[in-house]
């Protein structure tokens, strides 16, 4: 009887499984459709480029957050490994910033004007 | 009397968690690492481009990138992922049979994504689309085409910095053996490969006097003869008649390097990205060739399930970047 019971049991959570698996998939195939669209209605001007790009890339965080939680199985195993993920996101993000002042704000307008060589040429 | 008693506390060893499943982690954090080095590189580079100027980042059509075969590829891989985690459910509830089926599928999503991607690199090199071939320079647009958000000096400066870069050369020399290539090419068309003479003319320093060939006067750009000397034309220049020949001629797609600025670090930032997650996908379909073999010949059970999870999770993994990969350089 108690045989019976937890087979059924198993049963209900594997099927809930397959659910949840196949939710996702659908999930992702159309957040894919919407970032191929986003970026199609800007070059038809429905859009514009900054709200196209907030779009795409919070489609691409939404669906690498459902792949890490249902598929790698994160929403059960999150809390014993968080300490080994987090800390390399942050160290991601700092390693992105400490290149911005160089690389990126260097040429953003009026911060450095690049001016032309003065000819020492011809002054006297 | 009263005594006090210390409970010693009960010691964990470990993670509740299988040991498999940490090194995997531990693994894919290190991997985690290593695609934010390569996408990172690749988002300061782009935004390092100059904010005031006529010169962008390459755009997806400008480097020969089709982004529905990016999607498509992104749903392949998606495809993937669902079935490796309904091989992974199999074998937990123990239907070994569909976790050959499940397995044989990824593995030919995976095979399909890398046909794809093959596809695509091909293109490239179809295009000369490759780091360190592309032409960088090309002349500052005439007053009044993008005369808002920039100044003069900005341009002279990035002109300067461009013309004084040696690849302005090589590219010169690379256009100038494929230019004579078409001109040889017998089956070339007509049209084609007037415009190639042409230009091949344009880039030759050239002083007044009569043509040995012809007994004419040398002629300049102009169409009149030559008075005095006529210099070569700058790499820029060659880049924008280049542009203007694959541009007129685009169905008939001639071998000529484009130019494209900031072309070179696109092409090595695409190849080093793409080129690394293709390698991380060819590692996902080696283990799965194994476990489906292991499956034909029925030595696949159910004690195998951790193995699968643990290949699930680095497939995933693969998918993930892609996730990031598609946006990145097929969209935004």
């Amino acid at each position: 009887m108690s045989t019976t019971g937890h087979a059924t049991t198993d049963d209900a959570a594997h099927d809930l499984m397959t659910k949840a698996y196949f939710t996702v998939f659908i999930a992702l195939s159309i957040f894919t459709a919407i970032s191929f669209i986003a970026n199609e209605a800007v070059r038809q001007g429905w859009i514009g480029v900054h709200t196209s790009f907030v779009i795409i890339i919070g489609v691409a965080v939404i669906k690498a957050v459902l792949v890490g939680y249902i598929f790698m199985h994160l929403k059960f195993d999150w809390g014993k490994v968080y300490f080994i993920i987090v800390p390399i996101f942050i160290l991601g993000i700092m390693m992105m910033l400490v290149f911005m002042p160089d690389i990126v704000i260097a040429w953003q307008p009026g911060q450095h004007p690049l001016e032309p060589p003065v000819s020492t040429t011809g002054t006297r | 009397m009263t005594q006090v008693v210390f409970d010693k506390p009960q010691e964990h060893m470990g993670l509740p968690l299988p040991h498999g499943k940490v090194a995997m982690w531990l693994f894919l954090v290190t991997e985690i690492m290593f695609f934010t080095a390569l996408i990172g590189v690749y988002i300061i580079l782009r935004h390092g481009t100059p904010a005031n100027s006529p010169f962008t980042w390459p755009a997806p059509h400008q480097v020969h990138l089709v982004e529905w075969i990016g999607a498509l590829n992104t749903f392949v891989l998606i495809c993937s992922s669902f079935t490796v985690v309904m091989a992974h459910h199999a074998a937990v509830k123990g239907n070994m049979k569909n976790v050959t089926t499940y397995i044989g599928i990824t593995l030919a999503l995976g095979a399909l994504f890398l046909g794809i991607k093959a596809y695509e690199y091909n293109a490239k090199f179809q295009h000369d689309i490759l780091p360190g071939h592309i032409g960088e320079s090309l002349p500052i647009p005439a007053k009044g085409e993008h005369q808002d958000g920039f100044s003069l000096s900005d341009l002279q400066a990035i002109q300067r910095e461009k013309n004084s870069n040696p690849t302005g050369m090589q590219y010169v020399h690379r256009v100038t053996d494929q230019l004579n290539a078409i001109i040889a090419d017998a089956g070339a068309d007509a049209k084609l490969k007037e415009d190639c003479a042409a230009l091949v003319d344009e880039m030759r320093f050239k002083t007044a006097g009569v043509d040995e060939k012809t007994g004419k006067p040398v002629l300049g750009r102009d169409g009149q003869p030559l008075t005095g000397y006529q210099a070569p034309l700058s790499p820029g220049e060659v880049g924008e008649r280049v542009n203007h020949i694959l541009h007129e001629h685009e169905a008939k797609e001639p071998h000529l390097t484009p130019a494209i600025p900031f072309g070179n670090l696109w092409a090595s930032c695409y190849f080093a990205m793409t080129g690394f997650h293709a390698l991380h996908v060819f590692g996902g379909i080696v283990i799965f060739v194994i476990i489906l073999l292991m499956g034909l010949i029925g030595k696949l059970g159910p004690q195998h399930a951790s193995l699968l999870e643990l290949t699930g999770l680095y497939w995933h993994f693969v998918d993930i970047v892609w996730i990031f990969l598609f946006p990145l350089l097929y969209l935004v």
